[in-house]
């Protein structure tokens, strides 16, 4: 069944995901024991303090000890994950999963919001924009479309905070809501929550939608020009389902892959996005920890942050079977 | 998509056929796969305004890096704003580097990044897609995995993690590096447009004469992936656009270059946001990289035009059109 | 090009009277017309055969008749419509006339490439429903009659009914169609090519089908073609199209034995027969004119044995002898031994 044979894709990709951690983190000159032994060493008492503390030490930190041959260390790493066990992070010396936990539901949230909120708007703008072909309209949007997605997010969100934060005063240029105030379910908080995470989402929609604009204009405009779309004019199928069941529903289908890909973009982008607003989730952890060498949040982020968007990919792969039933089977192909 | 037929019969040019020369099948080639795309791209206003730009672009980082001088400390008075002083047209920062200096400095290594980066992943996206597309089985199975492993990693994080690592200095290994995981939507999409020719009769053709895997891939196949291969090898250039830049604004690369990331980066942590006194010292870098961008997504535009086979058959000159008189 | 107004091939109880209609698009080089004012009686319960080359205007007589011409063309003329029920309808009087409320519940379309007609992400089932609720009919009673059509059609209509367009064959596909466009029973059925796409035995088997529907149902069909012989057994008349206009028209065994016009003749004699060998094969000479840059006169003299000065000068009209077969040529006493026809048998079944 694809299911199955999709969700082993998944946990295929998952492992080679963590292998890749693995393997970089382990290429980086130094590594997490060397850096770890260079902090004993600093913080003094150097001579007294054997290799083998030191190798718990850094087991302790990164469920890995560096003594053991390379094969065990991986199997270690990998079970270690497989249980949700990532470590101690050196910097903040909490547990990464602890960490995680507490960052990856804000990251989440804004990203949920930028994404459906982009391809929300470059879906309807995009159907207008076919229906409205050859008008002022459909070039102007066109033309607006092609510049605001030539401006990278941070960008935007540099002049955003410029504009609307230092100049203007209207919103916060940092963090996730307010400082000092009581997390938890009442307005004011949820209020201060939304105040901080508009610019964030602002940036990344404002310059994603135009994109998904464009590409849909030219699904819609394809599909307007088939015959199908003939024959239900004359049989009688009013304007507005021909534009929404009709044309609507096979134009939006290709973008599933464009889906995708903003998915993967948007989770890669929360790094720098998060800097620009100090707004602590999984980017903004991840970023930190690589300044600061620590490597077992850097892991831990790095590894989340894939799944994260692996995860994704997976609800869309097997939703767009149910919605488009042209799909089967794919890849049972006669091999050439 | 269209069928593309050779107007030549291939016959092996025995018992009196009408046979073609190598040099005129070669010409073919290059019309139906290069040319063509070209000319039918040049034909909208969107290519055109887009290439012109990215000329500019390209003068600015040959012919202007000749032309300014380099960027040193000190060319003119600290914080200077833009249009005032004409020895430093566009102003200065926090250390007296003449902004323009800066930008037209940044920009030849900008451009080879994204040469190479543009290059690398449409030649690895087109040759894993359409290997994996054609032969199916097995390799596509395996191929598909490595694509959708590349898709899934996410691209920033993996690139932040690849450059604290390697610390690159050179531009084009940096493209390289920034598109490291980029090819896989292109690799993908030059897949199921594989797939979907594969099945065609032309193809098929090919393959019960007997022509080996290569031929047919560059004869049948490539000519017709050729406007996915076209537009993302444009796209990839935002990527890494967009990539360098931000790596540069986040430190993680070295100052050996010129980047417009990081004059963002001196703007912005230099107080640039604060005051409208030294604006130009965050915009000026801000202009560069939206209009780069802007000139290849323009392009990029253009070429959509490129997907409708009718039109490329009209604009083709040794391929017969015999779309009908009256209909556009 | 005018025509004379002579009511030609005048039929007893028309359903279209179809006067001076014109399709033309403008176009970069020229205005382009692709039906050049023609005239047309469809007989009421008959199946009449269009027939004529590619680019000879066909498809744009099909969608006239049912004022569907795609944008940009204009379309210009009268079209009168009779149904059973009385009333004469001007179908291109646009401010007289609900076209969507005649549009397949009284004139039905089926096109060429039937599994492009639906939409893919629709069942079949659901294109019934729909089409039976959009004109308001009852929906339970309308699919009832859907599934008769089908099995009508040797289909098995649950099967049918519960699939998506791509996962039916050609051939299902195109009767699936068929049924669509006779579930609001309506009186006209224009069929634009509707075998085209198919194997000759998927072809042979469809009109077997038309033929039988159109007995049990009353259907007044058109069918559109450029295969001749194939549309020789199943109409009871023959209407030929050369260049945007009509050149011969009449009952199909008389046009078929005795054609009037030389261009018909010459058709005959290029159909192929698995008999004839190669060297035997008739071709036209020449190739049919570009709407933009039709010939001065009768359009046919650049391809005619028998033109001369009156066919450069003056464009014949379409005219009968008092008989039902009518033809556009000014020779048409000579036709016979100038155009001799070289089938070896052509026999008209029954």
């Amino acid at each position: 069944m694809y299911v199955v044979k999709r969700v082993a894709q998944a946990l295929v990709t998952f492992v080679s995901v963590v292998t890749i951690t693995f393997a970089l983190v382990r290429a980086i000159p130094g590594g997490p024991a060397d850096f770890i032994r260079a902090q004993v060493m600093q913080s003094g008492g150097a001579d007294e303090v054997s290799m083998s503390e030191i190798n718990a030490l850094v087991e302790s930190y990164t469920n890995v000890d560096p003594s053991t041959p390379l094969h065990v260390q991986y199997f270690n790493y990998l079970t270690s994950v497989l249980q949700g066990d990532l470590g101690q992070s050196v910097w903040y010396s909490r547990p990464v999963a602890d960490i995680i936990v507490d960052a990856a539901p804000w990251t989440i949230f804004l990203l949920s919001i930028s994404i459906l909120l982009t391809f929300g708007l470059g879906i309807v703008l995009g159907a207008v924009m076919a229906y409205l072909e050859g008008t002022r309209f459909d070039s102007g949007s066109t033309v607006l479309s092609m510049f605001l997605n030539s401006v990278p997010y941070y960008i935007a969100a540099i002049f955003l905070v410029y504009v609307v934060s230092i100049q203007l005063g209207m919103l916060p240029q940092s963090g996730r809501f307010t400082s000092g105030l009581d997390p938890g379910l009442n307005v004011e908080f949820i209020a201060s929550v939304l105040r901080h995470a508009i610019l964030p989402i602002v940036s990344l929609v404002v310059t994603g939608f135009g994109g998904v604009a464009i590409t849909m204009r030219g699904n819609a405009v394809q599909e307007i020009g088939e015959d199908y779309i003939r024959v239900a004019h004359l049989r009688g199928v009013p304007g507005k389902r021909i534009a929404t069941r009709y044309v609507g529903r096979n134009a939006v289908l290709p973008m599933y892959t464009n889906f995708m890909i903003a998915v993967g973009f948007m989770f890669g982008g929360s790094v720098i996005l998060e800097e620009i607003f100090a707004y602590e989730g999984l980017g903004l952890y991840l970023l930190q920890a690589i300044e600061a060498r620590d490597y077992p949040l850097m892991m831990g982020t790095f590894l989340i942050i894939s799944l994260a968007v692996l995860v994704c990919i997976l609800i869309a792969d097997l939703t767009y079977s149910k919605i488009d039933p042209r799909i089967s089977d794919q890849g049972s192909r006669e091999a050439y | 998509m269209a069928e593309q037929n050779s107007s030549f019969s291939q016959s092996d040019g025995s018992a009196g056929g009408q046979g073609a020369s190598r040099a005129d099948l070669y010409r073919e080639w290059i019309d139906m796969a290069l040319l063509t795309p070209i000319r039918v791209a040049w034909d909208d206003w969107r290519t055109q305004v887009g290439s012109i730009i990215i000329a500019f672009y390209l003068l600015m980082g040959t012919v202007g890096v000749a032309l300014v001088e380099p960027p040193t400390q000190g060319q003119g008075p600290r914080l200077t704003p833009a249009f005032q002083d004409w020895s430093v047209p566009l102003g200065t920062n926090d250390i007296g580097t003449s902004i323009l200096s800066a930008t037209v400095h940044a920009t030849p290594p900008m451009l080879q990044m994204i040469a190479a980066g543009a290059v690398f992943s449409t030649a690895i996206a087109t040759v894993i897609g359409t290997v994996s597309g054609y032969k199916g089985g097995l390799t596509d199975r395996v191929l598909t995995t490595f694509t959708d492993i590349a898709m899934t990693i996410p691209g920033l994080p993996l690139i932040i993690l690849l450059a604290a690592l390697f610390d690159p200095s050179n531009p084009a290994l940096i493209g390289i590096l920034i598109t490291i995981n980029a090819w896989a939507g292109l690799a993908r999409s030059i897949r199921s447009q594989v797939l979907s020719l594969r099945d065609h009769s032309y193809v098929e053709a090919s393959r019960i004469m007997g022509a080996p895997t290569r031929r047919i891939l560059v004869d049948d196949v490539l000519p017709n992936i050729m406007p996915y291969v076209l537009i993302n090898f444009v796209n990839s250039a935002r990527n890494v656009i967009f990539g360098s830049v931000a790596l540069y604004y986040l430190g993680l690369l070295g100052g050996t270059h010129e980047n417009w990331g990081i004059m963002l980066d001196g703007a912005y942590n230099g107080g640039a946001i604060y005051s409208l006194q030294v604006i130009h010292w965050l915009f000026v870098p801000m202009i560069a990289i939206i209009g780069i961008s802007f000139g290849f997504v323009l392009f990029a535009q253009g070429t959509e035009k490129l997907f409708n086979p009718r039109i490329r058959a009209r604009h083709a000159e040794t391929v017969e059109d015999d779309t009908a008189p009256y209909q556009e | 090009m005018t025509m004379q107004q002579t009511h030609t091939a005048a039929v007893d109880d028309p359903i279209f009277e179809v006067r001076d209609v014109s399709v033309s698009f403008d176009m970069d080089r020229g205005e382009s017309r692709v039906l050049d004012r023609v005239d047309m009686d469809i007989e009421r319960g008959e199946i009449l055969g269009v027939v004529g080359e590619s680019g000879s205007g066909k498809s744009m007589f099909a969608s006239a008749l049912l004022d569907a011409v795609v944008d940009p063309g204009v379309l210009t003329g009268d079209i009168t419509f009779d149904p059973e029920d009385g009333r004469r309808i001007d179908l291109l009087d646009r401010d007289e006339t609900d076209i969507k409320d005649i549009r397949w519940r009284q004139i039905a379309m089926v096109f060429q490439g039937a599994m492009s007609s639906f939409n893919p992400t629709m069942t079949i089932e659901a294109h019934f429903r729909e089409t039976l609720s959009v004109h308001d009919y009852d929906v339970e009673a309308g699919m009832e009659r859907a599934r008769q059509l089908l099995s009508d059609l040797y289909l098995e209509a649950d099967q049918v009914l519960g699939s998506h367009p791509h996962e039916l064959s050609g051939g299902m596909s195109q009767r699936a169609l068929i049924a669509l466009a006779l579930v609001l029973e309506p009186e006209v059925l224009v069929m634009d090519e509707p075998t085209a796409a198919l194997d000759l035995l998927m072809q042979r088997s469809i009109i077997e089908l038309i033929r039988e529907i159109a007995d049990e149902r009353d259907l007044t069909i058109v069918f559109i073609t450029h295969d001749l012989p194939l549309v020789a057994n199943l109409a009871d008349r023959l209407a030929v199209l050369y260049a945007f206009e009509f050149v011969e028209v009449g009952p199909s065994d008389e046009v078929l034995t005795g054609a009037k016009h030389p261009y018909t003749r010459a058709l005959l004699n290029a159909t192929p027969n698995l008999d004839t060998p190669r060297e035997e094969m008739r071709p036209i000479e020449g190739s049919a004119p570009d709407p933009v840059n039709v010939p001065e006169g009768c359009s046919y003299h650049p391809r005619c044995p028998l033109a001369d000065d009156t066919c450069i000068r003056e464009d014949p009209p379409l005219t009968d002898d008092g008989d039902d077969h009518a033809a556009a040529c000014h020779y048409v006493d000579r036709v016979a031994e100038e155009v001799p026809l070289t089938l070896q048998e052509v026999t008209v079944d029954e």
